[in-house]
């Protein structure tokens, strides 16, 4: 006869002796790890591509016509196609502020299918290759040249959107023919989506087609400050000289989409609280009434000589296995949610950067110890209260 | 010296206001290999002296010595180590875990003991045991597999798994058929003579009690030596 025998098999086998009321605690824990998972998918992601977006611009401050912020941002970190222009004499002004070392500037398109060119609604960036430093260095790395009046080069989303994937295809943007000479390696940002042309090309478009665009006009202009210059300053010195302009500092890109976001994150974080306490009330009652009606198991067993420790670590098992079990099951479900709800949600769909394995790591680590926590916290107190009993009240109260 | 010495216990309930001297000034002397025999009305005290000796419930007064040592001045890990080392308890009422089989129940005092834990041929010991109450082929059966009398002999065998100095049974026979009984009796007897264990038990039956070489009557929490 074997001699194998622990308290991790008596834990087991109460676990499987009611296996509804096992289910139902295990699926009340997985929904409460589920939610928590998808909030903080949600959270994480906006914050990793605002971030991203940020470290990537290349740019200390960003200058864009009064009132476009929110457009530039909408491009810049959520990828969406927006087109807004102001005079070109800004950058001369621009440039000749205190403490700016370097300027270049870009002018955003964006294309109607049918209308004007051959490729879905996309947004097509035109910039001057002698100034850039945005997409530039990207660009060294691809295609090796500078790029020639009717070429174009496709960010990695867009040539998987125009389904080009090929080079030395052919596309019309806005009536003008452009071969498509590559694609850019994906860069997690605002950059993926577009579609890049020379500067040179911006008078054929307004020659050729109703673009939404006048001669001598951009977009926006993109500064690099010195070395220990103070972007405070130069920001309100630009503001305060020529009204015409907002000025975005790179660490503040994002701000108004995390305003936006702001209130939902509010309420994840209040849903997650009201869950916490439920589901630590939901841990204790579940609990309680488990150990209740094992009040006589518990008798005897401490009769037969089972410690106080012994009966803890009983109930601890009990517990645990349940909240593993549970989070386990939430986290693949949070996880399944984020991926699949989430392009539901059209700020998400534009999201440049995509959860890594490193911060799914994490939010299921983080899925996991809330999981086992709220089990454990929650028994911990009928535990308590049950081990300190006297065996044979607790076998008499029966 | 006495193995177990209790001096001028007294185990009070509240009842509301009311309180029941279920043990009343007890004081009693049991010698090592002692077979004892408790008789007495019900409700006259005698689960709970047995308990006291036990250790399960704390006296209200007076000192309760085993081998010299008042088990309730031990600390709470002490008195368990008491429990799962010295003494086996054979309960009243059915006292199985039901999600354990045979086997496992008998080896659940094993698995709260430090020195007489598993490995040391506790299964061997378990399926000798259950072999000496007739039930060799029920180790792998559930308690709810088991009419109430098999389920009382696996209680019976329990209580000797951790080699203890004393047992404490209370109605220890109570669901069994009169040959079963007197099985069962001749196997506590060996038990007491062979391996010089205490037998302290509560019983009903007059019978039983004249088998046994000392004889103790509880009457409303006292005790009174025949």
């Amino acid at each position: 006869m074997s001699d194998r025998f622990t308290l991790i098999s008596i834990a087991l086998r109460n676990l499987l002796r009611r296996p509804l009321r096992t289910i139902i605690l295990v699926a009340a824990l997985s929904l409460m790890v589920a939610a928590l998972v998808f909030a903080l998918s949600f959270v994480m992601r906006v914050n990793a591509s605002i971030q991203l977006t940020s470290e990537r611009l290349g740019a200390d401050l960003l200058i864009v016509p009064a009132g476009s912020r929110g457009a530039a941002e909408d491009i810049l970190v959520e990828n969406r196609a927006r087109s807004f222009s102001m005079d070109r004499s800004f950058i001369d002004k621009i440039r000749k502020v205190d403490g700016i070392d370097k300027v270049s500037y870009q002018t955003y398109l964006v294309t109607l299918t049918g209308m004007c060119c051959s490729v879905p609604e996309s947004m097509v960036v035109a910039f001057n290759q002698e100034t850039d430093f945005i997409v530039t260095p990207w660009l060294k790395n691809k295609l090796g040249r500078k790029l020639q009046r009717g070429e174009a080069i496709v960010g990695s989303e867009s040539a998987y959107n125009i389904s080009l994937g090929l080079v030395n295809v052919e596309g019309k943007l806005f009536g003008n023919v452009f071969r498509m000479v590559g694609v850019l390696d994906k860069t997690g940002s605002g950059l993926d989506t577009a579609v890049f042309i020379s500067d040179d090309n911006i008078n054929d478009i307004i020659q050729n087609s109703k673009a939404d665009i006048k001669r001598d006009h951009i977009s926006v202009i993109f500064a690099k400050i010195k070395k220990g210059a103070n972007a405070y300053t130069i920001m309100s010195e630009i503001e305060n000289n020529i009204i015409e302009v907002d000025v975005v500092m790179r660490k503040d890109i994002g701000k108004s989409l995390l305003n936006t976001l702001g209130d939902i994150s509010k309420i994840f974080y209040l849903t997650m609280v009201l869950a916490t306490a439920l589901s630590l009330f939901l841990a204790s009652a579940g609990c309680a009434s488990l150990l209740n009606e094992r009040k006589r198991e518990v008798g005897i067993m401490r009769a037969l000589g089972a410690k106080e420790k012994h009966i803890l670590r009983l109930f601890l098992f009990e517990v645990l296995a349940l909240g593993t079990v549970g989070s386990i099951i939430g986290i693949m479900a949070g996880t399944m949610l984020s991926l699949v709800l989430a392009k539901s949600f059209s700020i998400l769909k534009n999201l440049p950067v995509e959860l890594g394995m490193g911060s799914r790591t994490i939010i299921a680590a983080a899925g996991l110890l809330f999981g086992t926590g709220i089990c454990a916290l929650g028994a911990l107190s009928p535990i308590r209260r049950l081990k300190k009993l006297e065996p044979l009240f607790v076998i008499k109260q029966e | 010296m006495p193995q177990i010495a209790l001096h001028n216990v007294t185990k009070t309930y509240k009842l509301g206001s009311q309180s029941i001297h279920a043990v009343n000034n007890a004081t009693l002397v049991i010698e090592k290999g002692e077979f004892i025999s408790i008789v007495g009305h019900s409700g006259s005290g005698k689960t709970t002296l047995l308990s006291l000796i036990g250790g399960i419930t704390n006296p209200s007064s007076g000192t309760i010595l085993f081998e010299d040592k008042d088990i309730f001045s031990l600390e709470s890990d002490l008195l368990s180590e008491y429990r799962c080392e010295k003494v086996g308890f054979m309960f009243q009422f059915a006292s199985l875990l039901p999600m354990l089989t045979v086997r496992e129940n008998l080896l659940l005092p094993t698995a709260f003991s430090a020195t007489k834990g598993q490995g040391g041929g506790a299964g061997q010991k378990a399926a000798a045991l259950l072999g000496m109450v007739g039930l060799a082929d029920k180790v792998e059966a559930y308690p709810s597999q088991l009419s109430g009398g098999q389920q009382r002999r696996v209680a019976i065998a329990r209580a000797f798994m951790n080699y203890p100095a004393v047992v404490l049974a209370d109605e220890p026979t109570g669901d069994l058929d009169e040959e079963t009984e007197m099985d069962m009796m001749d196997f506590f007897k060996t038990m007491n003579r062979t391996h010089g264990v205490t037998f302290i038990m509560v019983t009903h039956n007059t019978d039983l009690a004249k088998q046994t070489a000392r004889q103790i009557r509880m009457h409303q929490g006292s005790i009174q030596e025949k």
